[in-house]
Protein backbone atom coordinates (compact mmCIF):
# COMPACT_ATOMS: atom_id res chain seq x y z
CA UNK A 1 0.00 0.00 0.00
CA UNK A 2 1.35 3.42 -0.96
CA UNK A 3 0.93 6.58 1.07
CA UNK A 4 2.26 9.27 -1.29
CA UNK A 5 0.59 12.67 -1.50
CA UNK A 6 -0.32 12.34 -5.19
CA UNK A 7 -1.59 8.80 -4.55
CA UNK A 8 -3.95 9.95 -1.79
CA UNK A 9 -5.25 12.76 -4.02
CA UNK A 10 -5.88 10.23 -6.81
CA UNK A 11 -7.66 7.88 -4.39
CA UNK A 12 -9.87 10.72 -3.13
CA UNK A 13 -10.70 11.67 -6.73
CA UNK A 14 -11.57 8.12 -7.76
CA UNK A 15 -13.75 7.64 -4.66
CA UNK A 16 -15.55 10.90 -5.41
CA UNK A 17 -16.12 9.97 -9.05
CA UNK A 18 -17.25 6.50 -8.00
CA UNK A 19 -19.90 7.96 -5.70
CA UNK A 20 -21.24 10.04 -8.61
CA UNK A 21 -20.98 7.54 -11.47
CA UNK A 22 -21.62 4.31 -9.49
CA UNK A 23 -19.82 2.03 -11.94
CA UNK A 24 -16.24 0.73 -11.83
CA UNK A 25 -15.61 0.93 -15.57
CA UNK A 26 -16.93 4.48 -15.84
CA UNK A 27 -14.72 5.56 -12.95
CA UNK A 28 -11.65 3.98 -14.57
CA UNK A 29 -12.34 5.68 -17.91
CA UNK A 30 -12.77 9.09 -16.26
CA UNK A 31 -9.63 8.57 -14.18
CA UNK A 32 -7.66 7.62 -17.30
CA UNK A 33 -8.84 10.81 -19.01
CA UNK A 34 -7.87 12.85 -15.95
CA UNK A 35 -4.42 11.24 -15.99
CA UNK A 36 -3.94 12.06 -19.68
CA UNK A 37 -4.99 15.66 -19.04
CA UNK A 38 -2.62 15.75 -16.06
CA UNK A 39 0.36 14.70 -18.21
CA UNK A 40 -0.37 17.42 -20.76
CA UNK A 41 -0.93 19.98 -18.01
CA UNK A 42 2.40 19.06 -16.43
CA UNK A 43 4.18 19.40 -19.79
CA UNK A 44 2.52 22.72 -20.65
CA UNK A 45 3.14 24.31 -17.26
CA UNK A 46 6.69 22.98 -17.27
CA UNK A 47 7.35 24.47 -20.71
CA UNK A 48 6.05 27.87 -19.60
CA UNK A 49 8.28 27.76 -16.53
CA UNK A 50 11.30 26.31 -18.34
CA UNK A 51 11.39 28.84 -21.18
CA UNK A 52 11.22 31.66 -18.65
CA UNK A 53 13.86 29.98 -16.50
CA UNK A 54 16.12 29.36 -19.49
CA UNK A 55 16.06 33.00 -20.51
CA UNK A 56 16.53 34.18 -16.95
CA UNK A 57 19.48 31.85 -16.29
CA UNK A 58 21.03 32.82 -19.62
CA UNK A 59 20.64 36.48 -18.76
CA UNK A 60 22.07 36.13 -15.28
CA UNK A 61 25.09 34.24 -16.58
CA UNK A 62 25.67 36.97 -19.18
CA UNK A 63 25.43 39.75 -16.54
CA UNK A 64 21.95 40.81 -17.64
CA UNK A 65 18.55 40.51 -16.00
CA UNK A 66 16.66 38.69 -18.73
CA UNK A 67 12.92 39.14 -19.34
CA UNK A 68 11.34 41.18 -16.55
CA UNK A 69 8.66 43.32 -18.18
CA UNK A 70 5.59 41.17 -18.86
CA UNK A 71 3.80 40.52 -15.59
CA UNK A 72 5.52 40.31 -12.21
CA UNK A 73 9.24 39.55 -12.72
CA UNK A 74 8.43 38.78 -16.38
CA UNK A 75 6.65 35.52 -15.56
CA UNK A 76 4.13 36.01 -18.37
CA UNK A 77 6.86 36.43 -21.01
CA UNK A 78 6.36 32.88 -22.29
CA UNK A 79 2.59 33.42 -22.51
CA UNK A 80 3.18 36.54 -24.58
CA UNK A 81 5.55 34.59 -26.82
CA UNK A 82 2.97 31.85 -27.30
CA UNK A 83 0.25 34.38 -28.21
CA UNK A 84 2.65 35.97 -30.69
CA UNK A 85 3.41 32.59 -32.28
CA UNK A 86 -0.29 31.68 -32.52
CA UNK A 87 -1.15 34.87 -34.38
CA UNK A 88 1.63 34.40 -36.93
CA UNK A 89 1.00 33.64 -40.56
CA UNK A 90 1.20 29.95 -41.47
CA UNK A 91 3.79 29.77 -44.23
CA UNK A 92 4.06 26.52 -46.18
CA UNK A 93 7.08 26.17 -48.47
CA UNK A 94 6.15 25.62 -52.11
CA UNK A 95 8.42 22.62 -52.66
CA UNK A 96 7.74 20.82 -49.37
CA UNK A 97 6.01 17.45 -49.15
CA UNK A 98 2.97 19.02 -47.55
CA UNK A 99 1.50 16.04 -45.69
CA UNK A 100 4.79 14.81 -44.24
CA UNK A 101 5.88 18.34 -43.52
CA UNK A 102 2.67 19.22 -41.73
CA UNK A 103 2.44 16.04 -39.67
CA UNK A 104 6.01 16.15 -38.33
CA UNK A 105 5.55 18.66 -35.47
CA UNK A 106 2.57 16.72 -34.13
CA UNK A 107 4.38 13.40 -34.45
CA UNK A 108 7.43 14.81 -32.66
CA UNK A 109 5.26 15.61 -29.66
CA UNK A 110 4.04 12.00 -29.38
CA UNK A 111 7.24 10.35 -28.07
CA UNK A 112 7.99 13.42 -25.96
CA UNK A 113 4.67 13.01 -24.14
CA UNK A 114 4.51 9.20 -24.23
CA UNK A 115 7.61 8.82 -22.07
CA UNK A 116 5.83 10.45 -19.13
CA UNK A 117 3.64 7.38 -18.70
CA UNK A 118 6.35 5.47 -16.84
CA UNK A 119 7.89 8.23 -14.69
CA UNK A 120 7.43 7.89 -10.93
CA UNK A 121 6.36 11.34 -9.74
CA UNK A 122 5.88 10.31 -6.12
CA UNK A 123 5.25 7.32 -3.86
CA UNK A 124 3.07 5.08 -6.04
CA UNK A 125 2.25 8.00 -8.35
CA UNK A 126 3.15 6.35 -11.63
CA UNK A 127 0.74 6.05 -14.54
CA UNK A 128 1.86 2.68 -15.84
CA UNK A 129 4.37 0.77 -13.72
CA UNK A 130 5.38 -1.65 -16.47
CA UNK A 131 8.10 -4.20 -15.76
CA UNK A 132 10.27 -2.88 -18.63
CA UNK A 133 9.98 0.79 -17.58
CA UNK A 134 13.46 2.07 -18.34
CA UNK A 135 13.67 0.03 -21.53
CA UNK A 136 10.39 1.59 -22.65
CA UNK A 137 11.80 5.07 -22.00
CA UNK A 138 14.90 4.38 -24.08
CA UNK A 139 12.87 2.84 -26.90
CA UNK A 140 10.41 5.72 -27.09
CA UNK A 141 13.03 8.43 -26.69
CA UNK A 142 14.96 7.19 -29.69
CA UNK A 143 11.83 7.55 -31.84
CA UNK A 144 12.14 11.34 -31.98
CA UNK A 145 15.11 11.00 -34.35
CA UNK A 146 12.69 9.80 -37.03
CA UNK A 147 10.65 12.99 -36.74
CA UNK A 148 13.75 15.12 -37.12
CA UNK A 149 14.74 13.16 -40.21
CA UNK A 150 11.20 13.41 -41.59
CA UNK A 151 10.94 17.14 -40.99
CA UNK A 152 14.29 17.84 -42.55
CA UNK A 153 13.60 15.65 -45.54
CA UNK A 154 10.10 17.01 -46.19
CA UNK A 155 11.22 20.64 -46.05
CA UNK A 156 13.15 20.28 -49.34
CA UNK A 157 15.82 22.61 -48.03
CA UNK A 158 19.51 21.78 -47.95
CA UNK A 159 20.05 23.21 -44.47
CA UNK A 160 17.10 21.27 -43.10
CA UNK A 161 18.45 18.11 -44.64
CA UNK A 162 21.95 18.65 -43.28
CA UNK A 163 20.40 19.25 -39.88
CA UNK A 164 18.31 16.10 -40.02
CA UNK A 165 21.27 13.99 -41.09
CA UNK A 166 23.20 15.40 -38.18
CA UNK A 167 20.28 14.57 -35.90
CA UNK A 168 20.47 10.91 -36.91
CA UNK A 169 24.24 10.74 -36.39
CA UNK A 170 24.04 12.53 -33.07
CA UNK A 171 21.17 10.59 -31.58
CA UNK A 172 22.58 7.22 -32.64
CA UNK A 173 25.90 8.01 -31.03
CA UNK A 174 24.33 9.37 -27.85
CA UNK A 175 21.89 6.49 -27.32
CA UNK A 176 24.61 3.88 -26.87
CA UNK A 177 26.65 5.40 -24.02
CA UNK A 178 23.33 6.32 -22.39
CA UNK A 179 22.10 2.72 -22.61
CA UNK A 180 25.33 1.37 -21.15
CA UNK A 181 25.34 3.89 -18.29
CA UNK A 182 21.72 2.95 -17.49
CA UNK A 183 22.73 -0.72 -17.64
CA UNK A 184 25.08 -0.25 -14.69
CA UNK A 185 22.17 1.06 -12.62
CA UNK A 186 19.95 -1.81 -13.76
CA UNK A 187 22.66 -4.32 -12.76
CA UNK A 188 22.63 -3.04 -9.19
CA UNK A 189 18.84 -2.87 -9.01
CA UNK A 190 18.22 -6.17 -10.76
CA UNK A 191 15.04 -4.81 -12.33
CA UNK A 192 13.91 -2.59 -15.20
CA UNK A 193 10.86 -1.41 -13.27
CA UNK A 194 10.95 2.31 -12.48
CA UNK A 195 9.42 1.90 -9.03
CA UNK A 196 12.03 -0.75 -8.15
CA UNK A 197 14.85 1.52 -9.30
CA UNK A 198 13.54 4.30 -7.04
CA UNK A 199 12.94 2.05 -4.03
CA UNK A 200 16.46 0.59 -4.38
CA UNK A 201 17.80 4.10 -3.66
CA UNK A 202 16.07 4.52 -0.30
CA UNK A 203 19.40 4.05 1.52
CA UNK A 204 22.01 5.29 -0.94
CA UNK A 205 21.50 7.26 -4.15
CA UNK A 206 23.07 5.74 -7.23
CA UNK A 207 25.05 8.93 -7.87
CA UNK A 208 27.23 7.80 -4.94
CA UNK A 209 27.56 4.23 -6.19
CA UNK A 210 27.88 5.12 -9.88
CA UNK A 211 29.58 8.53 -10.27
CA UNK A 212 31.12 7.63 -13.64
CA UNK A 213 27.81 6.37 -15.01
CA UNK A 214 26.17 9.56 -13.75
CA UNK A 215 28.61 11.77 -15.65
CA UNK A 216 28.31 9.69 -18.82
CA UNK A 217 24.52 9.75 -18.51
CA UNK A 218 24.40 13.55 -18.08
CA UNK A 219 26.62 14.11 -21.14
CA UNK A 220 24.67 11.69 -23.32
CA UNK A 221 21.39 13.23 -22.12
CA UNK A 222 22.58 16.66 -23.22
CA UNK A 223 23.36 15.12 -26.60
CA UNK A 224 19.96 13.44 -26.68
CA UNK A 225 18.02 16.64 -25.97
CA UNK A 226 19.99 18.70 -28.54
CA UNK A 227 21.24 21.34 -26.14
CA UNK A 228 24.46 23.31 -26.35
CA UNK A 229 27.35 22.17 -26.32
CA UNK A 230 25.80 19.53 -28.59
CA UNK A 231 23.05 21.47 -30.37
CA UNK A 232 24.44 20.48 -33.75
CA UNK A 233 20.98 19.71 -35.06
CA UNK A 234 19.91 23.36 -34.84
CA UNK A 235 23.39 24.84 -35.14
CA UNK A 236 22.01 28.32 -35.71
CA UNK A 237 25.36 29.79 -36.72
CA UNK A 238 26.03 27.15 -39.37
CA UNK A 239 22.72 25.71 -40.60
CA UNK A 240 20.00 28.28 -39.97
CA UNK A 241 17.86 26.17 -37.66
CA UNK A 242 18.36 22.64 -38.95
CA UNK A 243 15.11 20.72 -39.40
CA UNK A 244 13.08 23.67 -38.06
CA UNK A 245 14.22 26.09 -40.77
CA UNK A 246 11.02 26.07 -42.82
CA UNK A 247 8.64 25.93 -39.86
CA UNK A 248 7.03 29.05 -38.47
CA UNK A 249 4.32 30.12 -36.08
CA UNK A 250 2.41 27.41 -34.27
CA UNK A 251 4.27 24.55 -35.96
CA UNK A 252 7.56 25.92 -34.71
CA UNK A 253 5.99 26.36 -31.28
CA UNK A 254 5.20 22.63 -31.26
CA UNK A 255 8.87 21.86 -32.00
CA UNK A 256 9.80 24.17 -29.18
CA UNK A 257 7.29 22.51 -26.85
CA UNK A 258 8.60 19.01 -27.55
CA UNK A 259 12.18 20.22 -27.12
CA UNK A 260 11.43 21.46 -23.63
CA UNK A 261 9.30 18.41 -22.84
CA UNK A 262 12.39 16.35 -23.72
CA UNK A 263 14.52 18.52 -21.46
CA UNK A 264 12.10 17.96 -18.59
CA UNK A 265 11.99 14.21 -19.22
CA UNK A 266 15.80 14.11 -19.31
CA UNK A 267 15.87 15.81 -15.91
CA UNK A 268 13.20 13.46 -14.53
CA UNK A 269 15.15 10.46 -15.82
CA UNK A 270 18.34 11.72 -14.17
CA UNK A 271 16.55 12.23 -10.88
CA UNK A 272 14.86 8.82 -11.05
CA UNK A 273 17.97 6.85 -11.95
CA UNK A 274 20.69 8.59 -9.97
CA UNK A 275 19.29 11.06 -7.44
CA UNK A 276 16.90 8.88 -5.48
CA UNK A 277 13.65 9.79 -7.22
CA UNK A 278 11.14 11.12 -4.71
CA UNK A 279 13.10 10.05 -1.63
CA UNK A 280 13.84 12.77 0.89
CA UNK A 281 13.26 13.77 4.50
CA UNK A 282 10.37 15.79 6.01
CA UNK A 283 8.55 17.04 2.89
CA UNK A 284 6.16 14.83 0.88
CA UNK A 285 7.82 12.94 -1.96
CA UNK A 286 6.41 15.08 -4.78
CA UNK A 287 8.04 18.24 -3.47
CA UNK A 288 11.42 16.53 -3.24
CA UNK A 289 10.93 15.30 -6.76
CA UNK A 290 10.15 18.79 -8.08
CA UNK A 291 13.08 20.35 -6.21
CA UNK A 292 15.53 17.76 -7.55
CA UNK A 293 14.20 18.08 -11.10
CA UNK A 294 14.66 21.83 -11.04
CA UNK A 295 18.19 21.53 -9.68
CA UNK A 296 19.07 19.11 -12.49
CA UNK A 297 17.48 21.41 -15.09
CA UNK A 298 19.47 24.30 -13.70
CA UNK A 299 22.65 22.22 -14.09
CA UNK A 300 21.70 21.47 -17.71
CA UNK A 301 21.16 25.18 -18.40
CA UNK A 302 24.34 26.12 -16.58
CA UNK A 303 26.30 23.70 -18.75
CA UNK A 304 24.63 24.84 -21.95
CA UNK A 305 25.30 28.53 -21.36
CA UNK A 306 28.92 27.87 -20.47
CA UNK A 307 30.34 25.93 -23.38
CA UNK A 308 30.51 26.77 -27.07
CA UNK A 309 29.12 24.34 -29.62
CA UNK A 310 31.31 21.39 -30.57
CA UNK A 311 31.88 20.27 -34.14
CA UNK A 312 30.05 17.18 -35.32
CA UNK A 313 33.27 15.13 -35.55
CA UNK A 314 34.32 16.18 -32.05
CA UNK A 315 30.95 15.11 -30.71
CA UNK A 316 31.09 11.75 -32.48
CA UNK A 317 34.63 11.04 -31.30
CA UNK A 318 33.71 12.00 -27.73
CA UNK A 319 30.74 9.67 -27.81
CA UNK A 320 32.33 6.66 -29.53
CA UNK A 321 35.96 6.89 -28.41
CA UNK A 322 35.64 8.20 -24.86
CA UNK A 323 32.17 7.73 -23.39
CA UNK A 324 31.52 4.24 -24.78
CA UNK A 325 34.79 2.64 -23.49
CA UNK A 326 34.30 4.36 -20.14
CA UNK A 327 30.74 3.06 -19.91
CA UNK A 328 31.91 -0.48 -20.75
CA UNK A 329 34.66 -0.22 -18.13
CA UNK A 330 32.06 0.98 -15.65
CA UNK A 331 29.89 -2.05 -16.41
CA UNK A 332 32.85 -4.40 -15.82
CA UNK A 333 33.70 -2.74 -12.50
CA UNK A 334 30.05 -2.76 -11.46
CA UNK A 335 29.75 -6.45 -12.33
CA UNK A 336 32.79 -7.32 -10.20
CA UNK A 337 31.43 -5.14 -7.40
CA UNK A 338 28.02 -6.80 -7.47
CA UNK A 339 29.65 -10.26 -7.46
CA UNK A 340 31.82 -9.42 -4.45
CA UNK A 341 28.86 -7.93 -2.61
CA UNK A 342 26.79 -11.08 -3.14
CA UNK A 343 29.72 -13.27 -2.07
CA UNK A 344 30.22 -11.27 1.13
CA UNK A 345 26.57 -11.19 2.28
CA UNK B 1 45.08 17.38 -17.20
CA UNK B 2 42.25 17.08 -19.70
CA UNK B 3 38.85 18.41 -18.78
CA UNK B 4 40.10 20.89 -16.18
CA UNK B 5 39.15 23.78 -18.43
CA UNK B 6 35.53 22.63 -18.43
CA UNK B 7 35.33 22.96 -14.65
CA UNK B 8 37.07 26.35 -14.78
CA UNK B 9 34.46 27.52 -17.29
CA UNK B 10 31.60 26.34 -15.10
CA UNK B 11 33.15 28.19 -12.17
CA UNK B 12 33.35 31.41 -14.18
CA UNK B 13 29.73 31.24 -15.30
CA UNK B 14 28.40 30.53 -11.81
CA UNK B 15 30.40 33.48 -10.50
CA UNK B 16 28.79 35.71 -13.10
CA UNK B 17 25.38 34.25 -12.23
CA UNK B 18 25.50 35.79 -8.75
CA UNK B 19 27.36 38.95 -9.72
CA UNK B 20 25.79 42.42 -9.89
CA UNK B 21 24.18 42.91 -13.29
CA UNK B 22 25.58 45.35 -15.82
CA UNK B 23 22.35 46.38 -17.55
CA UNK B 24 20.12 49.29 -16.54
CA UNK B 25 16.32 49.13 -16.63
CA UNK B 26 16.16 52.16 -18.90
CA UNK B 27 12.90 54.07 -18.44
CA UNK B 28 13.00 53.67 -14.65
CA UNK B 29 16.75 53.85 -14.11
CA UNK B 30 19.07 56.06 -16.09
CA UNK B 31 22.82 55.99 -16.24
CA UNK B 32 24.34 59.11 -14.66
CA UNK B 33 26.30 61.02 -17.30
CA UNK B 34 29.92 61.88 -16.56
CA UNK B 35 30.98 65.44 -15.67
CA UNK B 36 32.61 66.05 -19.05
CA UNK B 37 29.59 64.88 -21.09
CA UNK B 38 28.65 67.42 -23.78
CA UNK B 39 24.99 67.16 -24.66
CA UNK B 40 21.46 68.20 -23.91
CA UNK B 41 20.58 71.85 -23.57
CA UNK B 42 22.68 74.87 -22.67
CA UNK B 43 21.90 76.31 -19.26
CA UNK B 44 22.63 80.01 -18.84
CA UNK B 45 23.45 81.40 -15.41
CA UNK B 46 22.17 84.96 -15.83
CA UNK B 47 23.80 86.14 -12.59
CA UNK B 48 27.25 85.31 -13.95
CA UNK B 49 26.63 86.30 -17.56
CA UNK B 50 28.17 89.61 -18.68
CA UNK B 51 26.67 89.45 -22.19
CA UNK B 52 30.02 89.67 -23.95
CA UNK B 53 28.93 87.40 -26.85
CA UNK B 54 32.19 85.47 -26.63
CA UNK B 55 30.29 82.22 -26.86
CA UNK B 56 28.58 83.04 -30.14
CA UNK B 57 31.89 84.26 -31.57
CA UNK B 58 33.57 81.01 -30.64
CA UNK B 59 30.82 78.96 -32.20
CA UNK B 60 32.05 77.40 -35.49
CA UNK B 61 28.52 76.77 -36.77
CA UNK B 62 26.70 79.97 -35.82
CA UNK B 63 24.40 77.95 -33.63
CA UNK B 64 24.01 80.68 -31.03
CA UNK B 65 21.77 83.66 -31.78
CA UNK B 66 22.03 86.22 -28.98
CA UNK B 67 20.16 89.45 -28.35
CA UNK B 68 21.74 91.80 -25.82
CA UNK B 69 19.84 94.49 -23.97
CA UNK B 70 21.42 97.49 -22.22
CA UNK B 71 19.37 98.82 -19.34
CA UNK B 72 19.36 102.34 -17.77
CA UNK B 73 22.38 101.57 -15.55
CA UNK B 74 24.47 100.90 -18.67
CA UNK B 75 24.50 97.25 -17.68
CA UNK B 76 24.40 94.62 -20.40
CA UNK B 77 22.33 91.49 -20.00
CA UNK B 78 20.85 88.82 -22.25
CA UNK B 79 17.38 89.32 -23.62
CA UNK B 80 17.38 86.22 -25.79
CA UNK B 81 19.84 83.36 -25.76
CA UNK B 82 18.69 81.19 -28.68
CA UNK B 83 20.51 77.93 -29.19
CA UNK B 84 19.82 76.19 -32.48
CA UNK B 85 20.71 72.69 -31.40
CA UNK B 86 20.08 71.38 -34.93
CA UNK B 87 23.19 73.22 -36.01
CA UNK B 88 25.14 72.52 -32.85
CA UNK B 89 28.27 70.37 -32.99
CA UNK B 90 28.38 69.96 -29.21
CA UNK B 91 32.05 70.91 -29.47
CA UNK B 92 32.15 72.75 -26.13
CA UNK B 93 33.90 75.83 -27.65
CA UNK B 94 31.20 78.15 -26.28
CA UNK B 95 31.56 76.81 -22.76
CA UNK B 96 35.35 77.10 -23.00
CA UNK B 97 35.16 80.63 -24.38
CA UNK B 98 32.95 81.94 -21.60
CA UNK B 99 35.08 84.16 -19.31
CA UNK B 100 32.76 83.84 -16.34
CA UNK B 101 31.72 80.19 -16.80
CA UNK B 102 28.09 81.20 -17.11
CA UNK B 103 26.95 78.48 -19.52
CA UNK B 104 26.98 74.74 -19.00
CA UNK B 105 25.35 71.64 -20.44
CA UNK B 106 22.46 70.11 -18.53
CA UNK B 107 23.69 66.62 -19.64
CA UNK B 108 20.21 65.39 -20.55
CA UNK B 109 20.72 62.95 -23.43
CA UNK B 110 17.03 62.46 -24.32
CA UNK B 111 16.86 65.26 -26.89
CA UNK B 112 15.06 63.61 -29.78
CA UNK B 113 11.95 65.44 -30.98
CA UNK B 114 9.27 65.28 -33.66
CA UNK B 115 9.56 68.72 -35.28
CA UNK B 116 12.47 70.73 -36.59
CA UNK B 117 11.50 73.89 -34.73
CA UNK B 118 11.65 72.06 -31.41
CA UNK B 119 15.40 71.91 -31.88
CA UNK B 120 15.64 75.65 -31.32
CA UNK B 121 15.12 76.95 -27.80
CA UNK B 122 15.78 80.05 -25.75
CA UNK B 123 17.93 79.50 -22.67
CA UNK B 124 16.73 82.71 -21.04
CA UNK B 125 13.14 81.65 -21.52
CA UNK B 126 13.95 78.25 -20.02
CA UNK B 127 15.29 80.04 -16.94
CA UNK B 128 12.05 82.06 -16.67
CA UNK B 129 10.08 78.79 -16.97
CA UNK B 130 12.08 77.23 -14.15
CA UNK B 131 11.43 80.30 -12.01
CA UNK B 132 7.68 80.12 -12.56
CA UNK B 133 7.74 76.41 -11.71
CA UNK B 134 9.47 77.09 -8.44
Amino acid sequence: MHYGLLMSIANMLSNGINSIVNSRIGTQIIMALIEIIAIFAVISVAVIILVYMERRVCGFIQDRLGPNRVGPFGILQTVADMIKLMTKEDIIPKKAHKILWGITPMLLFVPAALVYAVYPFGDGAIFADVNIGIFFVMAVMSQSVLMFLLGGFASENKYSFIGSMRAVAQMLSSEIPMAFSILAVVMITGSLKMSDIVSAQSNAWFVVLQPLAFIIFIISMIMETNRTPFNLVEGESEIIAGPFTEYSGMRWALFFLSEYANLLSAAILTVTLFLGGWHGPLLPGVFWFIIKVFIVIFIFMWISWTYPRTRIDQMMSLSWKILLPLALLNIVVTGIGVYIYKWMY
Amino acid sequence: MQGKGLLVGLGITIKHFFRKKETVQYPEEKLPMPETFRGGKLVLDEKKCIACKMCSMACPNKALDLTVEIDENKKRHMKKYIHKSGRCLYCDFCVEACPTKAISWNRDYEISCYHKDELTYDAVENNRKDDTHE
